[in-house]
């Protein structure tokens, strides 16, 4: 049908509103309270236009055939202009102290209209000053608030919650809880959904909660902000929740081909951004990502994951060192339709993940199931096929890709490192993990207060020998996860803090003790009697110039651009050789960003996104569950399926608020 | 990567953005304008409109300020330390920018002083609604985006720019920035024009490169996403630097949000001491907020005190200020009761007693010390005589129980300078020759007021906005066809 906005003739479906039909035809009208995902309310009267000469609030009224309409004229100038100031009467005139300034729908109302604070009296309203229990994640500045009962909308006809509605008092209405009670106790469930669609300041994300820094649609979600590999976290909680295992596993793989693995020792920083974090705790994400790829019954998502991600392109890539950056990039370069060989010196697939893990913190049957996948797809990796020239593998690839991490143990240079007896921390895990003769005594001194020299030492003990741990930092400084060192102490660490090497004490080429002091007060020296001293110092990447790459001073590789190219042409570098030592996460992330830039330079287009888990439309009311602020976190690990549902359920859901999406304001419609 | 292709790169949207782009456009230039926020105008939609001297407004009025009156002003209060042709080309311009204003449809209420002792320089904008109020400057940019994407100003919102991309012969060639999603977007142009509005919303920048913390001894304001980018990425393209300062005035933090008069504390007749109870300034020159923020920045902890009796207040309220504020409209009717509801909601700023004693116990100040600077100063209202020579006619002896005081800070409107630029608005390299392709307006390049903000010319931040904006997008626009 037709209808003649501002004698220009638009068509309309025979659903819409004389205000979407208008918005839709890109013809502005101001309009405040109402908004695209709720129910129309038609209270700010701001969209008032006329039609048949009478006027009437285009929110409300429904397009019919025929239909003439005027959105400009005096008289509705007046009327909007009398609607605008009645809001602003009771707004705080001063915008500089507002941290929505220039994010706030009124204020470019303001502009619109052109109309300030100014006739109207001020209102000061009464109930401004009811007290407000605060909570950590919504910033409510009720003063602000113009009553537009968006919030209300959203709260109830959207979420399907409640926790908020219009509340009385002494002849004032205004937005609230029941009995001005708190958010929490009233039910909320901190979806932000309130926040996201209000025009004003009224309510805002407390300060510190979404980053600044990055565009608003990512940081929506600070799981995902804050996971290096950029996974759809909050995607497989709900499917967690929902008992779709195969499909959460799914989400998982579309980004990293290393689930399993990272179940059991990523160090999860998405949950130090997970806003339900700041409410009691954060969700136990590592774990039930854990308990949904061991109970993935189904693997949905093989038949996808398989599947090429391009035509073969003739092209043929080498990639040195098997841990999972090299291995991750394996995987899509060979998916891009190039074939790629893996270069590993060791007789064993995996780089660090088999050989400087011990197997009670990652089972490497795990690592070795997820490693015959990307061996499935058609990576061919050779073993035991050590590359000291880059320059002659060269010859016979198109790229290369270097990446062979972090590998090298250090010992700090003093008398008595290269006894027998003393050995890097690295050299120690691997040899175990290869069932290789270890040569170390029973009392075992460990010099680094790191993830490995815990990893060394807890290793140790399960062969049944003394462990002491000697470190610098102290306290809370000591760098190793807080975990690793409560349970290595638990297992019968002695850790000497704040704590400094003198000297190796041996005996005819034999150690015999190891004298250490604290580190601000050397008149404590004093002596540790035992037999072998592990170094976990620090690791180098082993690269000297004859490699055929150009290397810093700390040996990794260098180039004149940021991104993964190295000094040789078709040459890439990427993960701990790069970086130094990092997390297998970030070795992952890197991986992806590395076979990107490698398939670009063979001609490809970059692309390896791809869906494993077909996305259906989120639900968007998420209703009410009785003290859901309170939930606890689970223990420590996730067994049964309830805990799985139950702990993927404390998710706040924060990606639901990215459907919303923002309100076109006037600056977005050009044919006024 | 979204790429374009334009001849101005104009890098944010507020008064000098918005300028620069229109000026750029109506000389023939294509103009993509990158802007950080959903909406124009910037920190100009706290304002209420710029500087014009010499309008035909201003005429109308009988005002006798002319271009070289405003210019000798000017230099005099920043005893030439400042770029002379610069501060020319901005004030002769500035009369016919209103009228270029005018033009797209923007209304001015009228030619205001700040405060009395200032010129009558500011026009205020006029809203739809008729009669101005705070931040009726807002209208004017909603007039001025028309005309730009009138004249084919493409506006990409939400899309801030990040860097400046050099060729190796030493011109910006390209523009990049990111988008809502966090995309990269890349503009190559012929010319780039960065009007982002200084740093204001970067406590960090502030401490580094002015001195003060911010929500410890200044209180300025923060408008969200003014955090130094241009500056930034001029530094990164080998601009050279100016000094910085903050734009600096007087506050008494979230007064006016507690619903409480600000205008009250900067009147005459009020007592102002520092947290050793000694008077600072003649409270006449309060009124000139730069003055009052200068006297207190330099007290110890950068604090002092605002006094007032009843007797003080319910002169006020019977006769009306004596300096009126066109931005602040609070009254003080009922104003004990204010008081009291605004401790009650745990305002702390705001101090009330039935004793000097009292108050200053509450205030955290020496009692004795106080209610001698209290004594001294009543007896110089009785013989009409005054420490700092205050006019006879506000001696208002402070005698009348409850007494109230504010606390009063440094604050500031934002900061003011940071790139180096010439009357031409090119933005100059370290060698102080011009870096081809890149110019600079508004707050990140204006260094014009030297050490201290020259109030006496009211509408002089969005005035140099405006006025350095428009010279950026002529001399961008001349350099466009240039290069053609």
């Amino acid at each position: 049908m037709i209808i003649t906005i501002d004698g220009k003739e638009i068509s309309v479906n025979g659903e819409q509103t004389v205000l979407e039909a208008a918005l839709a035809a890109n013809i502005y009208i101001p309009n405040l309270c109402t908004h695209p995902a709720l129910p129309v309310q038609a209270g700010c009267k701001l969209c008032v236009v006329e039609i048949d000469g009478r006027p009437v609030q285009a929110c409300e009224t429904a397009a019919h055939d025929g239909m003439c309409v005027t959105t400009k004229s005096d008289d509705i100038s007046r009327r909007r202009n009398v609607a605008m100031e009645l809001m602003l009467a009771g707004h705080p005139q001063d915008c500089t102290s507002c941290k929505v300034y220039l994010k706030c729908e009124l204020q470019a109302l303001m502009q619109y209209m052109g109309t300030v604070h100014s006739r109207l009296r001020t209102v000061q309203r009464e109930t401004n000053s009811i007290p407000s229990v605060k909570n950590p994640l919504i910033l409510r500045e009720m003063e602000r608030c113009v009553q537009c009962g968006r919030c209300v909308r959203a709260c109830e006809n959207l979420r399907g919650v409640g926790a908020i509605g219009y509340a009385k008092h002494g002849g004032e209405t205004y937005i609230g809880t029941e009995s001005n009670a708190g958010l929490a106790e009233a039910g909320c469930r901190f979806c932000g959904a309130c926040i996201e669609v209000c025009p004003t300041g009224a309510l805002q994300d407390e300060e510190g909660v979404l980053s600044q820094e990055i565009a608003k649609h990512e940081a929506l979600v600070p799981c995902q902000v804050e996971c290096p590999a950029k996974i759809d976290i909050s995607e497989y909680l709900r499917l967690i929740n929902e008992g779709k295992y195969s499909q959460a596993h799914a989400v998982v793989r579309e980004k990293a081909p290393f689930p399993h693995t990272l179940g059991y020792i990523c160090n999860h920083r998405c949950e130090d951004g997970c806003k339900r974090g700041k409410l009691n705790s954060s969700i136990s994400i590592r774990n039930v990502k854990r308990y949904a790829v061991e109970n993935d019954s189904d693997m949905m998502w093989l038949d996808a994951a398989m599947a090429p991600l391009g035509a073969k392109s003739g092209k043929k890539v080498a990639v040195i060192g098997s841990g999972p950056c090299g291995l991750t990039a394996a995987l899509y370069l060979q998916k891009k339709g190039h074939d790629v060989t893996v270069h590993e010196k060791l007789p064993v697939a995996g780089g660090q993940l088999v050989t400087g893990i011990p197997e009670y913190r990652l089972p490497l049957e795990h690592v070795q199931k997820e490693i015959d996948f990307i061996k499935s797809v058609g990576v061919e990796i050779k073993t035991n096929s050590n590359i000291d020239s880059v320059t002659r593998l060269k010859e016979g690839y198109d790229a290369v890709l270097v990446a062979i991490g972090a590998s090298q143990g250090k010992k700090l240079s003093m008398e008595g490192s290269n006894l027998e007896g003393a050995y890097a921390a690295l050299d120690l895990l691997r040899d175990v993990r290869l069932g290789l003769p270890v040569d170390v005594g029973q009392t075992v001194n460990i010099i680094g207060g790191g993830n490995v020299a815990f990893d060394c030492a807890r290793t140790l003990l399960r062969m049944g020998r003394k462990v002491n741990i000697i470190c610098l930092e102290k306290g809370e400084a000591i760098p190793a996860d807080a975990e690793e060192i409560e349970e290595g102490i638990n297992e019968g660490v002695v850790l000497y803090d704040g704590t400094a090497t003198v000297q190796i004490e041996s005996e005819n080429g034999v150690i015999t003790g190891h004298r250490i002091a604290d580190v601000d007060d050397t008149s404590t020296e004093r002596m540790i009697p035992c037999d072998s001293i592990v170094f976990a110092v620090g690791q180098g990447t082993g690269l000297t110039p004859e490699f055929g790459i150009d290397i810093n001073d700390q040996g990794h590789p260098t180039s004149d651009k940021s991104d993964h190219t190295t000094s040789v042409d078709g040459v890439f570098a990427a993960g701990d050789v790069m970086t130094g030592t990092r997390f297998v996460i970030e070795a992952i992330a890197a991986g992806r960003e590395v076979a990107k830039e490698i398939d670009r330079y063979l001609g490809g287009d970059g692309c390896i996104d791809e869906t494993l888990s077909p996305r259906a439309a989120k639900e968007p009311k998420i209703g009410k569950i009785d003290g859901f602020a309170e939930m606890t976190r689970v223990a420590s690990h996730v067994h049964t399926c309830d805990e799985a549902t139950r702990e993927a359920g404390r998710c706040l859901q924060c990606d639901l608020r990215r459907d919303i999406g923002p309100v076109k304001l006037w600056t977005e419609y050009t044919a006024n | 990567m979204q790429t374009y292709n334009t001849d101005v790169c104009v890098i944010a949207g507020g008064p000098a953005g918005l300028a620069a782009a229109i000026s750029a456009a109506e000389r023939g230039a294509e103009v993509i304008l990158l802007e950080k926020a959903n909406t124009t105008g910037g920190a100009g939609n706290m304002g209420m409109g710029p500087l014009g001297i010499g309008s035909r407004l201003a005429k109308g009025a009988m005002a006798d300020l002319d271009a070289e009156k405003a210019f000798r002003i000017f230099m005099d209060y920043t005893h030439w330390r400042v770029d002379a042709r610069l501060v020319r080309a901005y004030l002769e311009k500035s009369g016919d920018t209103i009228h270029w204003l005018e033009d797209m449809g923007v209304r001015f209420d009228s030619v205001a002083k700040y405060f009395p002792s200032s010129q009558a320089t500011w026009h205020i904008v006029k809203p739809e609604s008729g009669k101005p109020g705070p931040r009726a400057a807002s209208a004017m940019f909603k007039a001025m985006t028309d005309r730009a994407v009138e004249l084919g100003v493409k506006i990409l919102y939400e899309t801030p720019a990040v860097s400046l991309e050099k060729s190796d012969k030493g011109y910006i060639n390209a523009v990049l920035a990111k988008d809502s999603a966090g995309n990269d977007v890349r503009v190559e142009c012929l010319a780039a024009i960065i009007a982002t509005g200084g740093f204001g919303d970067n406590p960090q920048m502030i401490k580094d490169r002015i001195g003060y913390e911010w929500g410890k001894d200044l209180f300025s304001f923060r408008i969200p996403g003014v955090v130094g980018d241009g500056i930034k990425m001029a530094m990164d393209v080998g601009a050279e630097s100016t000094d910085v300062n903050i734009e600096m005035t007087v506050n008494s933090p979230g007064l006016a949000d507690a619903g409480i008069s600000p205008s009250l504390w900067v009147q005459p007749k009020t007592l102002v001491l520092n947290n050793r109870c000694e008077r600072i300034m003649n409270e006449e020159l309060l009124e000139n907020t730069t003055f009052a923020g200068n006297a207190v920045s330099i007290q110890n902890s950068r604090v002092a005190y605002s006094i007032v009796d009843s007797r003080v207040v319910d002169y006020y309220t019977k006769n009306g200020f004596d300096v009126v504020s066109l931005v602040h409209s609070y009254g003080l009717e009922n104003f004990e009761q204010q008081a009291k509801q605004a401790r009650a909601n745990g305002f702390d700023n705001l101090y009330m007693a039935d004793t000097v004693e009292e108050l200053a116990a509450q205030m955290g100040l020496d009692e004795d010390a106080f209610k001698a600077a209290f004594d001294e100063y009543n007896t110089g209202c009785r013989d009409k005589e005054d420490y700092f020579y205050k006019h006879g006619k506000h001696l208002m002896a402070l005698e009348k129980a409850p007494f109230y005081a504010v606390r009063l800070h440094p604050s500031g409107y934002g900061t003011l300078g940071g790139i180096k630029i010439n009357y031409k608005t090119e933005v100059l390299s370290k060698e102080n020759k011009p870096i081809e392709g890149l110019y600079a307006a508004g707050t990140d390049a204006c260094s014009i007021f030297g050490v201290s903000y020259v109030f006496v010319l009211p509408g002089n931040t969005m005035g140099f906005a405006l006025n350095s904006g428009r010279i950026a997008g002529e001399s961008a626009a001349a350099y466009v066809f240039e290069e053609e």
